[in-house]
């Protein structure tokens, strides 16, 4: 495949549904004699329900139903093993009795004929409580942290070696809870089509899934269970598993004998679909004083909810980024009283790396040696946990492309040096890393009689663009324009594909396009016959064969290559930061993400989706977090207007730059996922900029401006 | 939200007959007011719609006072060349505020208006002294850090989270309200107040009573007048701390100054100390400081706040160097 | 004087004028009696007479102009514009992405200019004209700020796309699209979490340079 594709630059094939208003996202969907439901939130963190009122909400204009634990249809998937006092740990069960395990969990769902009604009269329903002492505050609690199944201790060489070495440093560092705050609003519409058959419109990365999880809740047969998400308003990890709100809606749903829509609130999204946890991590790190890495200890322990084992294994990127002999990490979660986390983009990675890439910055001043250089010096050749050789790996290209865009040259090793304006000027950088991973996954491929391909798998796009990208694939193979090609996705009806997560949908979904794409090509030739053209006219050949159409349909995974090879997706992240001494207030400058992420299959939608990476990482170096106030367990910032995103006047022009050097083994695109890598790194590269420009380090994100005011000193010196 | 009646006032008296009935709430844009009926924190029996009221007009007199109907749009107020004009600092502080779509629908009146931001009068299952007189302060010992540093008690500590009123505060505005007793003037400065034992009354408009319009006296401050905003991201955030600095400025020493900050207290924060000290000093960054030290005595912060001890002098420091074309 | 005049809208109570919806409930026997003794409107709460008096009670006629189309509905005064748009008449090309007025999803125009719909109330918007994101293209034409979203991928999972482009259009006819910097900060009552900002800034960039009609 060359770099060269007819559709280069391709604008998204959904783009005018999307800039017109005509795509419908999961809650736009209006099926006949439709409801409302509202959820109703617990008001204490733990404890039990003594006693509920629903009256006065059951007698609210237009209410039809109010469920709670004490009449809800029993669901099949809860019940408790035999011999078992408590169900299995895992996802919250929604209705299962009268226990409150965290703040805001469901207690009970109105359904009415209006939004208006069903909202009014939630606020109705009254619950007393039995109340009981609870914990949501990790750092109070790191003492009673364990290691998650497959993970806790693992040493390389031997154990913290770090501390023999010349140069050395031990320092913590803190990522609060981080909102995944997409701006869809979790949202389900659930239509029983019969008593065992359902068609839900939910928001989903995973249409196949939900399905399968939906399954296990209500048992049901997998085939009865209709689920679409053919537009989804970004998740960036929280649509991976069914919630509590999908099971309130389908549960709804059947109790009214009607389709019932549900639609998370904001406040809500920041308990009841998950959050990236707050993570206490520790860094010892130590170096020769020529640069090369000794040892590594890094600890980390997160938080999860009591009901539920949340592992995102932060401490791997220190096994794997350098080359280090001796890595010792050591990972433990601690149960809270608040939901569970769940995967945000770049999970376990991204918290990693903020802490990783800040001491190897810290590093570098200690040994007054260049922060790039210093990762040049200890470039891992080949993968240093596995000792596979890396399927293809162009970091020193990255940093290269990267620091002469930021303009490297400029920064000075000395902190506090630059100014500008009366604002202090400071660069930093830090690096990312992902597994690139190749799933299992089917498409079909039809050529029409018309010259239409139709292509189609389940996969979902929560916004990378992947229906262009799929588009532009099989545009590449069969040699029809792009405007020929109809891609049909988020049904799960389609063949099978996998939810879109971890960087893997390009390599796993478009190996499946591929495949399928070259098979119909195979065809094609096939019927030519004396092994076909190059070209087919592929509307002639359907036509002289008296063919309505033909299709194929491929099934892909991934080969040996994976086991051979140690496979990830690079980046490397720039920051050039504006710190005003005396107000603490930073502004990022100029941004410069560089990926190394095999062959850019679609050039305008990569670009998009490292931009987008780096402004959630600007987010979470700079503003996001999840703020709870301990003597209520409850969140105090649970809004837009508290939890900050970065908004247009916080992001300069970004610059997306790319090695884009074919993966060899990976899939027959050669193509490495961006997703994940497009976030991590940011975080430690803007504080490592903050550092660069104040000489003042900050560990515990995110950077407002109250962690650096008061440093006026530092211009007029 | 809970169910209301919603009527139209055509005429001044209608409506401030209207709202003398308990349970009766003035809509006008509405953007704070609907969003505290969407959390349950206000749920009035009726609205009573302002927005017919011939009440949106600016305006200059002879002696260039600057009169604003209480019914004029943030949005219409800021872009208005009389009042880019004449009064910038209040065009500045009214960027500075909400969003360019919140400011198409916000008026001055309800500007003024507008309830505390804090997270624990938002949340009506949390303890509010100003949402339900009685039950306690959340912030107090909880998290504080958007919170008083200025003339808070141990009843609330919750700061008005306005721009415009900063800006309103130094410039020595009037506001013009009407009652069933006819109409009267309260200085801008006058207007909120501080919590003390009631907190939850925001301000000294009797019952009954309807904002009209706000005056902003003549003034030679339109030269070196400054909004500074310091907040969590660059746009669309309410203040940490903010500042309107106006200064009268000749041959480089200072004639008048008019200070007051935002995000100290639960009133926009007249600095009349610091503003006496400065006169006849030199506009320098040394100035400045002097009397910065002067503007922060009496500060007290709690558990999460105590950054704006050393935050809201800087910002005092850069609006002034701002104002004085030092920067 | 200018507020002797009736700015009232036909349907309309005002205070200053009889209110219609008490004199409906004055000729409704059933429903004046029902209303009026709590034993029977507990019998008709369990009869769902409640819903009729709520009814009578909640719902006002309005009228709006929806993209050059005269709409006559009867809503709650509750009912946000944004969940009349989207719930009633299925324009659902307007988002609901905080309803709080904090995310810019729901901007939509009314009388030109650029509004949260969430923090409106639809009985407020009577007699106004609304455009929504379904109304900017003419037929298949799109508009040019359509078209330059389209071209600088101002969008990826296209939720706050239209709020963008309302607000987009609405800062070039305000006079806000002068530089980089004056657009980043005009169009910051607009989140977008998937980080398409840069691309925005340069469609809006193009739309303002190409002096094209907006």
């Amino acid at each position: 495949m060359t770099n060269d594709t007819m559709t280069k630059g391709m604008s998204r094939i959904d783009g005018r549904l999307k800039v017109t208003g005509a795509a419908r996202y999961s809650a736009e969907f209006t099926p006949a004699g439709m409801v409302y439901a509202v959820l109703v939130g617990s008001t204490i963190t733990k404890g039990t329900i003594r006693s509920i009122d629903t009256k006065a909400a059951e007698k609210a204009p237009g209410v039809l139903a109010v469920i709670t634990h004490i009449n809800s249809p029993k669901i099949a998937g809860y019940q408790v093993e035999p011999g078992k006092q408590e169900p299995a740990k895992g996802t919250y069960k929604l209705f299962y009795n009268n226990k409150i395990l965290f703040n805001g969990q469901p207690i009970a769902v109105v359904i009415a004929n209006t939004f208006e009604r069903a909202q009014y009269a939630a606020s109705l329903v009254k619950a007393q409580y039995n109340a009981e002492t609870y914990q949501t505050k990790l750092a109070d609690n790191t003492a009673k942290a364990f290691a998650p199944e497959g993970d806790g201790k693992k040493t390389r060489g031997i154990a913290d070696a770090w501390k023999t070495a010349p140069v050395k440093l031990e320092q913590e560092y803190i990522i609060p809870s981080e909102s995944h705050s997409p701006m869809e609003l979790h949202a389900i519409i659930a239509k029983w089509d019969a008593p065992d058959k359902l068609t839900v419109w939910t928001k989903t990365q995973g249409v196949q899934d939900t399905q399968d999880g939906i399954a296990n809740i209500f048992k049901l047969p997998k085939a009865n269970i209709q689920v679409n998400s053919k537009f989804v308003g970004g998740a960036f990890g929280s649509a991976l598993q069914v919630w509590p709100h999908e099971v309130a809606a389908i549960l709804a749903a059947q109790v009214v004998k009607r389709p019932v829509k549900l639609v998370l609130g904001r406040a809500d999204m920041f308990t009841s679909v998950g959050y990236r946890p707050n993570t206490w991590q520790k860094i010892g790190i130590g170096a020769t004083t020529d640069g090369k890495l000794v040892g590594i200890t890094h600890e980390a322990a997160g938080q999860t909810s009591t009901y539920e084992d949340f592992n995102e294994d932060p401490v791997g990127v220190s096994r794997s980024t350098y080359a280090c002999p001796n890595v010792n990490t050591v990972y433990k979660i601690s149960p809270l009283d608040i939901g569970s986390p769940t995967w945000m983009r770049g999970p376990g990675e991204a918290t990693g790396a903020f802490a990783l890439e800040s001491a190897l910055d810290e590093l570098a001043y200690a040994l007054n040696i260049d922060p790039i250089e210093l990762r040049i010096i200890n470039n891992a050749e080949t993968d240093p946990d596995s000792g596979k050789p890396f399927s293809s790996k162009y970091l020193k290209e990255a940093y290269k492309l990267g620091a002469d865009s930021i303009g490297w040259s400029d920064r000075k090793a000395k902190p506090a040096s630059l100014s500008k304006n009366g604002w202090l000027v400071g660069y930093g950088m830090g690096v990312g890393m992902f597994g690139a991973y190749r799933d299992k996954a089917s498409a079909k491929a039809i050529m029409m009689a018309n010259g239409t391909l139709i292509i189609q798998t389940a996969v979902s796009d929560i916004g990378p663009g992947t229906g262009t990208a799929m588009v532009t694939i099989a545009s590449d193979i069969m040699g029809i324009p792009a405007d020929r090609i109809r891609f049909d996705m988020g049904d799960s009806s389609l063949p099978q594909a996998p939810s879109q997560g971890g960087s893997s949908t390009t390599a796993t979904v478009g190996s499946a396009v591929y495949q399928a794409c070259t098979d119909l090509k195979e065809s094609f030739q096939k019927l030519i016959g004396n092994g076909g053209t190059d070209k087919p006219d592929y509307v002639e050949v359907l036509k002289k064969n008296d063919l309505p159409k033909l299709e194929v349909t491929a099934a892909v995974s991934g080969g040996p290559e994976m086991e051979k090879y140690a496979m990830y997706s690079w980046s490397v992240h720039f920051i050039k930061v504006l710190v005003h001494p005396a107000t603490g207030v930073v502004k990022v400058d100029k941004a410069v993400c560089v990926a190394d992420s095999g062959h850019i299959v679609s050039p305008k939608t990569a670009r998009s989706q490292i931009v987008g990476g780096a402004i959630g990482g600007i987010g979470m170096a700079l503003m996001e977090e999840v703020i709870i106030d301990h003597r209520y367990g409850r969140l105090v910032n649970n809004s837009f207007a508290d939890y900050h995103l970065p908004v247009n006047a916080d992001i300069p022009q970004i610059e997306a730059l790319f090695v884009n050097k074919p993966d060899p083994y990976l899939n027959p695109m050669g193509a490495k996922g961006m997703g994940e890598i497009a976030l991590i790194g940011m975080a430690a590269a803007v504080a490592n900029a903050v550092f660069n420009a104040t000489g003042k380090r900050i560990r515990e994100l995110p950077i407002t401006p109250d962690k650096l005011v008061g440093m006026e000193d530092l211009l007029e010196s | 939200m809970k169910a209301f009646q919603y009527t139209r006032a055509t005429t001044q008296q209608s409506a401030i007959d209207a709202i003398a009935k308990p349970g009766t709430k003035i809509i006008a844009g509405g953007t704070n007011l609907i969003d505290l009926m969407k959390r349950g924190v206000i749920a009035p029996d009726k609205l009573v719609d302002i927005n017919q009221l011939p009440l949106n007009s600016i305006s200059v007199n002879k002696l260039g006072h600057l009169h604003i109907g209480a019914l004029a749009l943030n949005s219409a107020v800021a872009e208005a060349n009389l009042v880019k004009d004449l009064q910038p600092l209040l065009a500045m502080a009214l960027n500075a505020g909400a969003s360019p779509q919140l400011r198409n629908m916000a008026t001055v009146g309800g500007n003024m208006m507008q309830r505390t931001r804090c997270a624990y009068f938002y949340d009506t299952t949390m303890p509010c002294n100003k949402r339900e007189p009685g039950s306690g302060c959340g912030a107090i010992g909880g998290y504080s850090r958007m919170h008083a540093i200025f003339g808070a008690s141990d009843k609330c500590i919750a700061v008005h989270p306005s721009d415009m009123c900063v800006a309103l505060a130094a410039l020595d505005a009037t506001v013009t309200v009407s009652g069933r007793k006819g109409q009267r003037l309260i200085p801008f400065t006058e207007f909120h107040r501080l919590p003390g034992e009631h907190p939850e009354m925001d301000n000294t408009l009797a019952p009954g009573e309807l904002i009209t319009g706000i005056s902003i006296p003549h003034n030679n401050f339109a030269k070196n007048s400054y909004y500074l905003k310091i907040r969590d991201r660059q746009s669309y955030a309410f203040a940490l701390t903010s500042v309107a600095a106006a200064l009268e400025i000749s041959n480089g020493t200072i004639k008048q100054a008019r200070l007051a900050m935002g995000g100290v207290a639960h009133k926009p924060w007249r600095l009349f100390d610091a503003e006496k000290a400065l006169v006849g000093k030199p506009a320098t960054e040394e100035s400045f400081k002097q009397v910065a030290e002067i503007a922060m005595q009496g500060a007290k912060a709690y558990e999460y706040n105590k950054f704006k001890l050393k935050l809201a002098p800087a910002t005092l420091v850069e609006a002034l160097k701002h104002a004085a074309g030092l920067v | 004087m200018e507020d002797e005049k009736d700015y009232a809208l036909p349907g309309f109570d005002t205070e200053a004028k009889d209110n219609s919806r008490r004199n409906f409930l004055k000729q409704s026997t059933l429903l004046t009696a029902v209303a009026l003794t709590p034993g029977t409107a507990i019998k008709a709460a369990d009869m769902r007479l409640d819903e009729k008096i709520a009814e009578a009670f909640e719902k006002m006629p309005i009228k709006l102009e929806v993209n050059g189309v005269a709409h006559s509905l009867s809503v709650e005064p509750r009912a946000t514009l944004l969940d009349i748009l989207r719930e009633q008449l299925d324009l659902t090309g307007t988002k609901k992405g905080c309803d709080h007025g904090q995310c810019g999803a729901c901007t939509v125009h009314i009388d030109g200019h650029r509004v949260n719909s969430c923090l409106t109330l639809g009985v407020m918007a009577s007699g106004k004209k609304i455009t929504t994101i379904e109304g900017l293209a003419k037929g298949d034409e799109l508009h040019p700020m359509q078209e330059a979203f389209l071209k600088h991928d101002g969008f990826q999972c296209g939720y706050c796309t239209p709020g963008q482009i309302m607000s987009a259009v609405a800062c070039i006819r305000e006079g806000h699209a002068n530089s980089e910097m004056e657009i980043r900060e005009y169009m910051s009552g607009n989140i977008c979490r998937c980080g398409a900002y840069p691309n925005i800034v340069n469609a809006i960039q193009e739309v303002k340079e190409g002096a094209q009609a907006v």
